[in-house]
C-alpha cells in the first residue's frame, strides 16, 4: 500500500531530477519513511469523536497523508469525509473557492461518487472566480479545483488558459518569488510554490498548447528561486521566507514543501529539462527526512506529500564481533519500498583517523526476502573500533540508469564492537624509593572484589591489567577511571589510567594536599568503558586504608558535598512547651491539722474567760449610752465582717470604700460610747 | 403578600447563584498562560512540535520568537508581557532587542517560570543564565593548545541500545527523583533518552534538585578525542536535568539536552543496553509533559486561606491570649490541579507558636477536605508570639504564614484564692479577730 502510494509520486520528482540522484550519504540519522511515520500520522490526524477531522483543509491533509502512507481508515470515516465534501460541492454558488478546492480534492482522494451535474456547477463557479479575481490564492484554489475535477474523469477545459497563465505570472517578482495579489508589496517564497502549482494546473487544463516562451520564462524563475535556497552546515537545503513576519510566518517546512510541490508539478506538465543543481534536490530531501518524526499535523502532511528518491541506509551502525553480525545495507526509496535490482559493493574501509584499512572491493550479497544487502564482517579482518565504510551502488539494468543514478560513493560510519579480554589484573602497594613490592594481589575484574590495602603517604598504589581485543591486540579504551572515595567526607578523587602504561601508579606523596590530608578508608572503583567494548564495566575493587600526615593550619578544606534534598524537606521534630510545675504543697490533712492547732488558743481564751467568770455588768443601763455602745460593737463587728468579705470576694477598693464609711461611723459612736464609759468610771472613782 | 415575597426570595437566590458562578469562573490558576518561546532556529518549532502541542493543549499561549529578534522584549510599560519562558536557543550568543542575561534573571526574580534547554553548542550566555540558577554546565576545557567545547555525557553501560550512532552518547536515564509532585503520580517506566551536556548542581544551593541524574558509570567528555586529564564531571554527580524553585516560587527547569524535548525522542522506542525489555516509547513524552506541568505551576502550587485561631469552646478570634489558655488553630490549604483548587492532603504540615524560637511546634491533622487543625495550650511565658506555618516540601511551593498574637500573664485576681495550705493562717487571723471582738466586750464591761 505504501509503495503503491509512494512510487507514482516519486516518479514525478524523478522527472524533475533528470540527473537522478540516490540519496545516500545523508546525515547519520536519516532513515526512510517507516511505520513510525504511519503511527505518528494516525496519532496526529486523530479524528475527533464525531468522526470528522475538523475543517476541509485538515480533512484533505488527513486523507491524503493516509493515502500516501497506506494507513487504513475504516469505511465510516471515509463516508463521513465524502459526505462532508459532497455537501460543500452541492452548495457551490455560496462556497468560497478554497472550500470547493479542498472538497474536490477530498472526493478525488477518497474516490467518492459525485454527480457530474454537481461538478458542472462547481466548474462554472470556479471559472467565474478565475475571471474576477487577481488574488493568487483565489486563482490557485479555483485552478486547482478544476484540475482535481478533471483528474476525476470529468471533462473540464479552461477556455482562456493563456489569460489565466498571464494573470498568475503577472504576480511574479524578479527574484523568482511571488506576490499574493497585485496590491501587496511583499513577495513570498511560499506564494511562489503555490503559483507554480497553479501554473502547472493551468497548463494541464488548457485546451490548446500554452505559449512555450512563457513556460521558458517560468523555468527561468524557478532557477532564480533556487538561488534563494538556504542551507545548513551539513548540506541540508531548505526554503524560507526572506522577511520573517511572525503572524503569517509558515516555517521552513511548509515553505519548502510548497516550493517543492510547485516545482515538481510544473516539471511534470512542462516539457523540457529544468536546470536545477542535483545537490540542492538532495539537500531538500535531507531536510525533509532529517525532520524525523513530525509533530504537528501540518508538518506531517508537508513531509509526506513531497518526496525524495532513494536512500542507502544501514539498519544498524553497530556491529558486534561477538555475535558475528552481518553488515547489512538497505537501498530503498524514501517510502521504504524496494529499489530496482542493483549491486552494492564495499570498496574501502577507513579507520577512525582516516587511515585506509583495506581497499579490496567486496560485493554484498542480496537477500530477497528481507530486501537487504549483506556481508559477513569476519572475513574483513577488522578489529573493534570506529570505521568508515565506502559503498558503491551499481544498477543491474541499463534502462534504470536514466532514472536512478549510481553516481558517487556513499560513506557510512560504523562501530565494530566486541568482547575485550581483561586479564593479569593486579593491585598492590609499593614503597616509594626502593620499588620493592610489599603486597600484590591478583584480582578478578569479572566481578566485584574486595581487597583491603593500607598505605601511608610515602607509598604508592599500583594497579595493572591488560586489555586485548578479539584479534589479540592491545586495546585502549576511552574511559579508564580509577576512583578513590573517602568514606567519611565522600570526597572523590578520579584518576585517568593512561591507555599506554601497562602499570598505573598513584604516588600518594604528591597527592597529600589534593587529598586534603584526610586519612582513613577510601573505596576503590575502576571503570573501564569504550564505545567498541561490549563488556564495559564499573567494578568495586575494595578499599585502601590511607595514613596521611596531620593537616597543617593553612591546608585547604575539602569541598562541601551536596546534601540529600530529602533531608532538608522532611517535617521537623515536634516541640512541646515544658510548663513550670506548680509549687509543692503540704498534704491537705496536715493543713487541716494545723488549722485545728491555730484554733486552739481561741478555745483556751474562751475557756479562760469562763473560768474567770466574766460578766458584762459595766454595760450602760441608760438607753442612749447603751444604744451607742451597741452601735460601737456592731461597727467593730461590721469591720471584722468586712475583712471576711474582703477575703472571700471583695477587692481592695470596694473594701476601703466601705471601711472609710464604717471608720467615720465607728469614730463617732466609739467616741460617744467610750467617753460615757470613762465619765462613769471617773464618777465612781471620785465617789 | 406571600407571593411577592417568595418572588423576591427566588430573585435573591438567583443573584447569589450568579455571584457564586462568577466567582468560580474568576478563580484562576496561580500563573498566567502567556509563554514566550525563544528558539535559535525556527525549525525547532517543527522538530519539537509535539512538546509545544502538549503545552498548547494545556491552555498555554505560546509566542514563538527568534532569540535574536531585534523587537524582542520581555516587558512593556513596566508590565511583563509573558508569564513563562521556554529557552530553546542553546547556541544564541546574545538575545535581540532589550533582552539580555540580566533581564532574563529579573524575569525569574519577578516570579516567572522558565524551561531552559542546552546542548553541546551551548553559548556563554546560556551557561551564564544556568549558572545564576545554580547549575554549572560542564565548561569547555582546555586540552593542551586547543579548546574542546564538544564535551557530552557518555555512558558505556547505561546507553540506549537503539542508538544508531554507536558512540554511547544517547543516554537511557532512569535515575529519576522520587517525587510525585514533579514527575506526576504515574511512574515513568521507560528510560528517558538524553543526548547532550551534563551539569553539576551547586552543593551550596539548596534550591536546586537533580531530577534526572546520570548513572555512576557516566562521564562527561568529548567522545571523539582521547582523555588526557580526568573529566570534571563523572558518575552520579552529573545531573542531566535539574529543577530550581526559587524562594519566590519561580520555577526553572534546566536540561543539558534540547533533543530530550524533540519529537524524535518523544516518539521513538527505547531499549537500554543489556536489558531485555524494549519500550515502545521512551519515557521522554511523559517526562517532559509532567515536568512542564510542574514548571508552569499546574501542579504543586499551594495556597493557604482562612487562617483561624480561637480559644477552645469559642469561635471568635481573641485579640490576646492568657498564658495556659487552650487554643485551636486551623488553616485551609488547597493545591492547584491545573483546572481547579483541590484540597491538599498531607500529614506533615506543622504550626509553630513562635517568639524568638518556637515554643510549640505541632503537626496539624487534616480532615482531607483541605482543613488542617490542631489545638494546644499556650505556654506559660508571656510576650508577643506568632503563629507560624513554614511549609517547605520537595516540589511544592513554599507556604509561609505568620500571625502575631500577644500573650499576657494572669491578672491579680485570676490567681487561686483559697489555698488549703494557707488555712492555718486564715484560721489564726480570724480567730484573733473573733477573740478581739469578744475581748473588747470583756475589757469594757467587765466589773
Amino acid at each position: 500500500m505504501a509503495a503503491a502510494g509512494g512510487l507514482p509520486a516519486s516518479a514525478t520528482l524523478l522527472l524533475l531530477v533528470i540527473a537522478a540522484v540516490a540519496v545516500a550519504p545523508l546525515a547519520s540519522a536519516v532513515r526512510p519513511v517507516s511505520d513510525a511515520h504511519r503511527s505518528a500520522a494516525a496519532e496526529l490526524f486523530a479524528a475527533s469523536p464525531d468522526g470528522s477531522f475538523g475543517d476541509l483543509e485538515t480533512t484533505y491533509e488527513a486523507v491524503r497523508t493516509f493515502q500516501i502512507l497506506g494507513v487504513e481508515k475504516d469505511k465510516g470515516l471515509i463516508g463521513k469525509a465524502c459526505k462532508f465534501a459532497a455537501e460543500k460541492l452541492a452548495s457551490s454558488s455560496s462556497s468560497p473557492a478554497k472550500d470547493l478546492f479542498h472538497a474536490a480534492r477530498i472526493s478525488g482522494v477518497l474516490k467518492c461518487s459525485v454527480d457530474s451535474g454537481v461538478y458542472d456547477d462547481v466548474a462554472t463557479r470556479l471559472k467565474a472566480v478565475i475571471k474576477d479575481t487577481n488574488s493568487l490564492l483565489e486563482l490557485y484554489y479555483s485552478v486547482g479545483g478544476l484540475l482535481s475535477i478533471k483528474e476525476q474523469g470529468h471533462n473540464v477545459v479552461l477556455p482562456d488558459a493563456d489569460n489565466t497563465f498571464h494573470a498568475i505570472k503577472a504576480l511574479s517578482q524578479s527574484d523568482g518569488r511571488w506576490r499574493y495579489d497585485t496590491n501587496s508589496a511583499e513577495s513570498s517564497t511560499f506564494a511562489a510554490g503555490i503559483a507554480l502549482e497553479a501554473l502547472s494546473a493551468v497548463i494541464s487544463l488548457a485546451d490548446s498548447e500554452v505559449d512555450s516562451s512563457m513556460i521558458a520564462v517560468v523555468k527561468n524563475d524557478i532557477v532564480k528561486l533556487f538561488d534563494t535556497i538556504k542551507s545548513y552546515d551539513d548540506g541540508t537545503f531548505y526554503f524560507d521566507e526572506k522577511h520573517v513576519d511572525a503572524a503569517e510566518y509558515k516555517g521552513p517546512i511548509t515553505t519548502s514543501a510548497s516550493v517543492v510541490r510547485g516545482v515538481t508539478s510544473f516539471a511534470a506538465v512542462a516539457s523540457g529539462k529544468l536546470n536545477i543543481p542535483g545537490e540542492k534536490i538532495l539537500g531538500l530531501a535531507k531536510f525533509f527526512l532529517g525532520i524525523g518524526l513530525p509533530g504537528s499535523a501540518k508538518d506531517c502532511f508537508n513531509q509526506i506529500e513531497v518526496f525524495v528518491p532513494l536512500v542507502l541506509s544501514l539498519p544498524s551502525k553497530v556491529f558486534s564481533l561477538t555475535s558475528k553480525d552481518q553488515l547489512k545495507v538497505e537501498v530503498t526509496t524514501v517510502f521504504g519500498s524496494a529499489a530496482p535490482p542493483l549491486r552494492v559493493n564495499l570498496v574501502q574501509v577507513l579507520g577512525s583517523d582516516s587511515k585506509v584499512i583495506t581497499t579490496e572491493t567486496k560485493e554484498l550479497q542480496f537477500d530477497l526476502d528481507n530486501n537487504v544487502h549483506y556481508l559477513d564482517i569476519a572475513p574483513l579482518k577488522i578489529d573493534v573500533g570506529k570505521y568508515s565504510l565506502v559503498f558503491e551502488i551499481s544498477l543491474q539494468e541499463q534502462e534504470h540508469e536514466t532514472i536512478y543514478a549510481t553516481g558517487g560513493t556513499n560513506t557510512e560510519a560504523i562501530f565494530v564492537t566486541g568482547l575485550i579480554k581483561v586479564d593479569k589484573a593486579e593491585i598492590g602497594i609499593s614503597d616509594n624509593d626502593a620499588g620493592t613490592v610489599e603486597s600484590v594481589q591478583k584480582i578478578d575484574l569479572q566481578k566485584d572484589t574486595s581487597v583491603s590495602l593500607s598505605a601511608n603517604h610515602l607509598q604508592k598504589l599500583r594497579l595493572s591489567f591488560q586489555l586485548s581485543t578479539p584479534l589479540g591486540k592491545t586495546f585502549k579504551p576511552h574511559q579508564v577511571f580509577l576512583k578513590l572515595k573517602h568514606d567519611e567526607s565522600k570526597v572523590e578523587h578520579l584518576f585517568v589510567v593512561p591507555g599506554s602504561a601497562r602499570q598505573f601508579k598513584i604516588d600518594f606523596l604528591g597527592l597529600v594536599e589534593k587529598f586534603y590530608y584526610l586519612s582513613g578508608r577510601y573505596d576503590l572503583e575502576l571503570a573501564v568503558g569504550d564505545a567498541a567494548m561490549e563488556n564495559s564495566f564499573l567494578r568495586a575493587l575494595g578499599h585502601i586504608e590511607l595514613d596521611l600526615p596531620e593537616a597543617p593550619e593553612k591546608a585547604p578544606k575539602p569541598p562541601a558535598q551536596a546534601v540529600d534534598p530529602f533531608s532538608k524537606f522532611g517535617p521537623k521534630k515536634e516541640i512541646s512547651h515544658i510548663f513550670r510545675s506548680p509549687e509543692k504543697r503540704p498534704p491537705k490533712e496536715l493543713s487541716f491539722a494545723f488549722t485545728g492547732l491555730t484554733l486552739l488558743p481561741i478555745v483556751g481564751f474562751l475557756i479562760g474567760l469562763m473560768r474567770l467568770g466574766v460578766n458584762l455588768k459595766n454595760f450602760p443601763s441608760l438607753p442612749a449610752p447603751a444604744a451607742f455602745a451597741s452601735l460601737f460593737h456592731a461597727g467593730i463587728g461590721a469591720v471584722l465582717l468586712l475583712y471576711v468579705l474582703f477575703w472571700i470576694k471583695l477587692d481592695l477598693f470596694t473594701t476601703l470604700k466601705y471601711l472609710s464609711f464604717l471608720g467615720v461611723f465607728l469614730v463617732f459612736v466609739g467616741h460617744r460610747a467610750l467617753s460615757y464609759l470613762s465619765s462613769t468610771s471617773a464618777k465612781q472613782k471620785t465617789a | 403578600m406571600a407571593a411577592p415575597r417568595h418572588h423576591h426570595l427566588a430573585l435573591a437566590v438567583a443573584v447569589a447563584l450568579l455571584v457564586v458562578t462568577a466567582a468560580a469562573a474568576d478563580e484562576g490558576g496561580p500563573r498566567g498562560r502567556r509563554v514566550l518561546v525563544l528558539v535559535d532556529d525556527l525549525a525547532v518549532r517543527s522538530s519539537h512540535s509535539a512538546f509545544f502541542a502538549s503545552l498548547q493543549g494545556r491552555g498555554l499561549d505560546l509566542d514563538f520568537r527568534l532569540a535574536d529578534d531585534p523587537k524582542l522584549s520581555l516587558h512593556r510599560y513596566g508590565q511583563y508581557l509573558y508569564d513563562g519562558l521556554v529557552l530553546f536557543a542553546p547556541s544564541t550568543p546574545r538575545f535581540g532587542g532589550s533582552v539580555d542575561q540580566n533581564s532574563i534573571l529579573e524575569f525569574i526574580d519577578a516570579g516567572h517560570d522558565m524551561i531552559l534547554a542546552a546542548d553541546s553548542s551551548a553559548s556563554d550566555l546560556i551557561r551564564g543564565i544556568a549558572t545564576e540558577c545554580g547549575v554549572d554546565f560542564d565548561e569547555s576545557r582546555v586540552y593542551g593548545w586547543c579548546q574542546d567545547p564538544e564535551a557530552m555525557v557518555i555512558d558505556h553501560i547505561n546507553y540506549a541500545a537503539t542508538d544508531a550512532e554507536g558512540d554511547h552518547t544517547l543516554i537511557a536515564g532512569d535515575d529519576l527523583i522520587q517525587s510525585d509532585v514533579i514527575l506526576g503520580s504515574k511512574k515513568i517506566e521507560a528510560p528517558v533518552l538524553f543526548r547532550g551536556i551534563g551539569h553539576a548542581v551547586n552543593p551550596s544551593n539548596s534550591l536546586v534538585l537533580k531530577v534526572l541524574s546520570a548513572s555512576p558509570s557516566a562521564y562527561s567528555a568529548n567522545p571523539k578525542s582521547k582523555l588526557a586529564s580526568p573529566p570534571s564531571l563523572t558518575g552520579s554527580a552529573i545531573s542531566l536535568v535539574s529543577v530550581m524553585q526559587a524562594r519566590n516560587n519561580a520555577r526553572v527547569l534546566i536540561s543539558g539536552s534540547l533533543d530530550l524535548f524533540s519529537n524524535r525522542f518523544l516518539k521513538s522506542g527505547v531499549q537500554k543496553a543489556g536489558s531485555k525489555i524494549r519500550h515502545e516509547k521512551a519515557g521522554n513524552e511523559q517526562f517532559v509533559t509532567e515536568t512542564s506541568k510542574w514548571v508552569f505551576h499546574e501542579r504543586g502550587h499551594l495556597k493557604a486561606v482562612n487562617v483561624k485561631h480561637n480559644k477552645v469552646g469559642e469561635t471568635n478570634e481573641p485579640g490576646m491570649y492568657r498564658i495556659n489558655d487552650d487554643l485551636e488553630y486551623s488553616v485551609e490549604i488547597y493545591e492547584w490541579s491545573g483546572t481547579s483548587w483541590k484540597p491538599y492532603v498531607a500529614d506533615d504540615v506543622q504550626v509553630q507558636f513562635y517568639m524568638m524560637s518556637p515554643y510549640v511546634l505541632k503537626t496539624l491533622s487534616t480532615d482531607k477536605k483541605g482543613v488542617f487543625s490542631t489545638s494546644f495550650k499556650v505556654p506559660d511565658v508571656y510576650g508577643v508570639f506568632q503563629f507560624k506555618v513554614e511549609y517547605q516540601r520537595l516540589g511544592y511551593t513554599g507556604l509561609s504564614l505568620s500571625k502575631q498574637i500577644p500573650v499576657r500573664p494572669y491578672r491579680h485576681n485570676e490567681y487561686e484564692r483559697f489555698i488549703t495550705s494557707a488555712y492555718p493562717y486564715y484560721a489564726a487571723s480570724f480567730s484573733t479577730m473573733g477573740a478581739f471582738f469578744i475581748f473588747s466586750f470583756v475589757y469594757l464591761y467587765h466589773k
